[in-house]
């Protein structure tokens, strides 16, 4: 008897400290922000025989890092951040730790990625404003842009690119969080410059008809609500079998280009936000992409970040699945399933090669190709970290790591993350060390990792970014035994 | 009161145990133990996601509960709170029991603080 009730009074322990509903958010960008961001490499933890250091700082919005022939890194500076803050776009030649500007862009960021090949930059034009583009750089500066009009003024933005098998492989961010235009993207920004912009498929859909009623975020009705469908614009109703007809280029997919531009193809498709492309050892495209939120009018809730291995003509599930799993098993505690919104699948769709964590947002990827750095073949992840509560809510910050994911069994390991009792931004740790990795990119000789460090943004309560210019940091990781 | 204390002991751990543990090294055992390494197959598939690493996530840490295996198992076939339960036609008894075999295996790894 007296067993039996001390395992009771341990499952109530439990249950109070499991108990989901009642616990607040603890996102790692509910934080204050610190006066000034300083950097100690000794505040990061790493495997044992690893070493951390800074190569950069006072970066502006930094997202990727690349190489030219000769192993110097050149940073790109996005020139944009959610909370609907416009920079100027830059690519930057890092010497010594001092940046030399090469070029600026337009006021159409956030440039997402950078490739290097054959004595040109290729950029990731992310398109908040004008659409997405891909842009040819000379190392002088000289800009051609090869794409553009492609899919990147709603939530997500082009993204990538990597090149392979001679052409430019990219990424198109969904319009919206999972289909459906609604008043969480009049809250990002986009909906007010865009408001008939929505989600287009790459092939031909079948609707069921779902319609989901929100708010008047236009305050085009006087206040009444409205009634809107998957791949319509905002207020417009769909009806079971209606057809919306797919065409390039679309959203949530990846497409690529010859080197020269040009044709544009399809790869694959039914994707929410492919964010980090690399190309494995062995040739194939790994994709990892970005999870939906908690948010707007059709919320998913409980699903990870996936990395993906791409197969050419698949349809890999968004906006019915998620994981590769049916929608309707991501229901928000206390809410009702999600339905399906597509009265037809397009295909069968894959399994994951690694799911990771729930509101991580797992970025950049590259891969191990050293047995001198280690782990040689396995792919390693920046993860931005969580921007709870606008995207849901966490008992602790999610992300704010490196980790490293073996893509033969799915497993997800610790590479790079701050010291401290609990995982989390240096901003909220208060320490000196990473704040929002956001990719990572070995250097041509494949004995150093670089990581790309945003900088601090901040979540208000309600949900807003606060990001904070000038905090992106440039760190490099090397194995102490191969200095 | 002593059951009392023993309790309070438990939350205490619980409040302020870290669930942070070393990266890399400390679970090099595991790989050589094929039961352990279908227990990470399993918590990688099905536990990761909520608990990264073990740790808080959009579910709460598991390194630092001081919960018994058999409590462990009975979580996971009927689920708590927003955690869904897990029944024997997706995690099969076998693979349940590396998984706590190996979430044990997690919680004794080298802390990090």
């Amino acid at each position: 008897m007296r067993n039996y009730s001390m395992l009771l009074q341990l499952l109530l322990v439990i249950v109070l400290t499991a108990c989901y509903s009642s616990r607040r958010s603890k996102g790692g960008g509910q934080t204050n922000v610190p006066a000034i961001r300083e950097t100690s490499p000794a505040d990061i933890v790493l495997p044992e025989g690893y070493t951390a250091e800074v190569v950069a700082s006072g970066l502006n919005f930094p997202t990727a890092v690349c190489f030219n022939d000769e192993g110097v890194p050149y940073v790109i500076e996005a020139g944009y951040s959610y909370g609907e803050v416009f920079t100027v776009p830059r690519l930057l030649k890092i010497v010594n730790g001092e940046t030399q500007e090469v070029m600026k862009g337009n006021e159409n960021g956030p440039w997402t990625g950078i490739a290097w090949h054959k004595g040109n930059f290729y950029i990731a034009e992310g398109g908040q404003k004008e659409g997405g583009k891909i842009l040819k750089v000379t190392p002088e500066g000289k800009q051609t842009v090869l794409v553009d009009g492609l899919p990147g003024n709603g939530d997500h933005h082009l993204n990538g690119p990597v090149v392979m098998n001679d052409h430019i492989y990219f990424g198109t961010g969904s319009v919206t969080n999972s289909g459906v235009v609604g008043p969480d993207n009049a809250d990002f920004g986009w909906l007010h410059r865009f408001p008939r912009l929505h989600d287009i498929p790459c092939q031909d859909i079948t609707l069921a008809g779902v319609n989901y009623e929100a708010a008047d975020a236009l305050n085009k009705k006087g206040g009444a609500q409205t009634v809107t469908g998957a791949y319509l614009p905002f207020d417009s109703a769909s009806t079971e079998g209606m057809v919306i007809k797919g065409k390039l280029p679309c959203s949530g997919a990846i497409l690529r280009v010859p080197l020269q531009g040009k044709e544009l193809q399809l790869v694959a498709w039914g994707l929410r936000n492919p964010y980090g492309l690399a190309e494995s050892p062995d040739g194939k495209l790994y994709v990892t992409e970005n999870g939906p939120d908690v948010r707007g009018s059709r919320p998913i809730w409980g699903t990870g970040d996936v990395l993906w291995e791409i197969n050419e003509g698949s349809w890999y599930g968004w906006p019915d699945f998620m994981e590769g799993k049916p929608v309707a098993l991501f229901k928000r505690p206390g809410g009702a399933k999600p339905q399906k919104v597509l009265q037809t699948q397009p295909g069968e769709v894959p399994k994951p090669v690694a799911t990771l964590a729930v509101h991580s947002s797992s970025n950049g990827i590259d891969f191990s190709t050293s047995e001198t750095f280690g782990w040689k073949g396995e792919a390693f992840i920046a993860q931005f970290g969580d921007m709870a509560p606008g995207v849901g809510k966490v008992l602790s910050p999610v992300g704010f790591r490196v980790v490293r994911v073996n893509v033969n069994s799915g497993s997800v390991e610790d590479f790079m993350s701050n010291r401290g009792k609990k995982t989390g931004p240096a901003s909220w740790l208060g320490t000196k060390g990473l704040e929002r990795p956001v990719s990572v990119q070995f250097d041509p000789s494949g004995k150093s990792l670089y990581v790309v460090d945003f900088g601090i943004l901040q979540m208000t309560g309600d949900g807003q970014s606060k990001p904070v210019k000038n905090t992106g940091v440039l760190w490099k990781i090397t194995k102490k035994s191969s200095l | 009161m002593k059951q009392m204390m023993i309790v309070a002991g438990m939350a205490l751990c619980i409040a302020c145990g870290s669930a942070r543990r070393m990266p890399e090294g400390d679970m090099q055992g595991a790989r050589e133990n094929a039961s352990l390494e279908n227990g990470r197959h399993q918590y990688m598939k099905y536990c990761q996601k909520c608990h990264p690493m073990g740790e808080e996530g959009l579910g709460p840490a598991l390194n630092n509960k001081p919960t018994p295996g058999f409590v462990e198992k009975f979580q996971v076939r009927h689920g708590l709170g927003a955690m869904p339960a897990f029944k024997k036609d997706v995690i099969s008894k076998k693979d349940l029991g590396d998984l706590i075999k190996y979430l044990h295996t997690r919680k004794k790894a080298k802390r990090l603080s």
